[in-house]
């Protein structure tokens, strides 16, 4: 379904994830960008208490999500930009990452458990199973990198006015 | 393999973690804005709660057990989830790189997530088989992510719909999960596990 003037939402456009991130270094015709704090955690006034964060600082953490773009649209260090990955990628990065080890760690152990049927050979099996499928994703990931299915991409510049969203639904409007 | 499949059953439909044992609520309402967010919050607790349960109950039957340390459960699975989480947050972060920074935000609100302690619990007080206890944890998440997902499509639908304004946000919400748990009521009877 395209857009028309009576419709304006166009549902066959690629619906995008958006979130906000500020450039904090460029080197040559890339641009390194963080993200911006998008969940509550480290703004609530319990954050000094708060075991949600999980090990490290708020700032440390987001240093590790650290992720670099082709600054084709000539960022520089300081400024806020829009960007979003497909609305797919994430449900793929998710499969990949966290259900091919949970079915090959679960057959494991249902084989283990059919051949021999003690506890603590199954529990090696499935250690074994999730080893092999962690071993596996990380195959698969580095496939979808490589394509390019995974990387976050620039949208737009965002005004200083612009408040953290990470998820809003990116529909283009036709005529817009 | 039938007992099995009762206890999958049971645990995913019947005593659904979310809308039947009430845990995990503040994911529930939290990270249920949209379909695709709900999905990757469901499959990271799902690992979490699975890989987490597999060593819960190592550490209770090689370990509390035998020592007759079983006063020390709740401090003890506290702290093998907490490992859990950061194990996979690492793990993620050295399988891939481009994955963690698309997931790595939903890790940590695992850790603070009771459905993963709760599950814990059950499944050692109910002294089941290491492989019960783990289809019991899986099971448990995966309803547990059903839920998530079902209640994600139906916030997204109520995003789009007239509601009124006394009732917009949060309120239709309650009401919306309220009405979803009096739907999974009528899977009880099915199993009495």
């Amino acid at each position: 379904m395209t857009a028309t003037e009576e419709n304006p939402i166009d549902f066959s456009a690629p619906a995008m994830v958006e979130g906000i991130a500020h450039v904090v270094a460029v080197e040559g015709n890339l641009a390194w960008l963080e993200p911006e704090q998008t969940s509550t955690c480290g703004s609530c006034a319990s954050s000094s208490a708060c075991g949600a964060k999980g090990i490290g600082t708020t700032a440390n953490r987001l240093e590790a999500r650290r992720f670099s773009l082709e600054n084709q649209a000539g960022l520089a260090v300081g400024e806020r930009v829009v960007v979003g990955i497909r609305e797919n990628a994430l449900v793929k990065a998710s499969l990949t990452a966290y259900a091919i080890p949970l079915a090959t760690a679960l057959i494991a152990g249902a084989l283990a458990q059919w051949a021999d049927g003690r506890d603590g050979i199954t529990l090696a099996a499935m250690v074994g199973g999730l080893l092999l499928g962690l071993g596996l994703a990380r195959l698969i990931a580095s496939h979808l990198s490589a394509r390019g299915e995974l990387a976050p991409r620039f949208l737009r510049r965002a005004d200083a006015a612009v408040v953290c969203h990470p998820i809003t639904l990116n529909m283009p409007k036709a005529g817009k | 393999m039938k007992e099995y499949i009762l206890l999958m059953v049971s645990a995913a439909l019947v005593n659904n973690v979310i809308l039947a044992r009430f845990l995990g609520l503040c994911s529930f309402m939290g990270v249920t804005t949209r379909i695709d967010t709900a999905v990757g919050m469901g499959l990271a607790t799902t690992f979490v709660i699975t890989v987490s349960s597999m060593a819960d109950w190592a550490v209770a039957t090689y370990l509390l057990e035998p020592y007759n340390l079983w006063y020390l459960r709740t401090v003890t699975f506290i702290l093998v989830i907490a490992a859990a989480v950061q194990f996979t947050e690492l793990t993620v972060k050295k399988v891939s790189p481009p994955l963690f920074q698309m997931l790595g935000i939903y890790l940590p609100l695992i850790t603070t997530n009771c459905a993963v302690l709760g599950i814990a619990i059950l499944l050692v007080e109910g002294r089941m088989t290491f492989i019960g206890a783990t289809l019991f944890a899986f099971a448990s998440s995966i309803g547990y992510s059903l839920v998530m997902v079902i209640f994600a499509g139906l916030r997204e639908r109520l995003a789009l719909a007239d509601v009124p304004r006394l009732f917009a946000g949060p309120p239709i919400g309650f009401i919306v999960a309220g009405l979803l748990a009096l739907a999974f009521m009528g899977f009880s009877g099915m199993s009495t596990t």
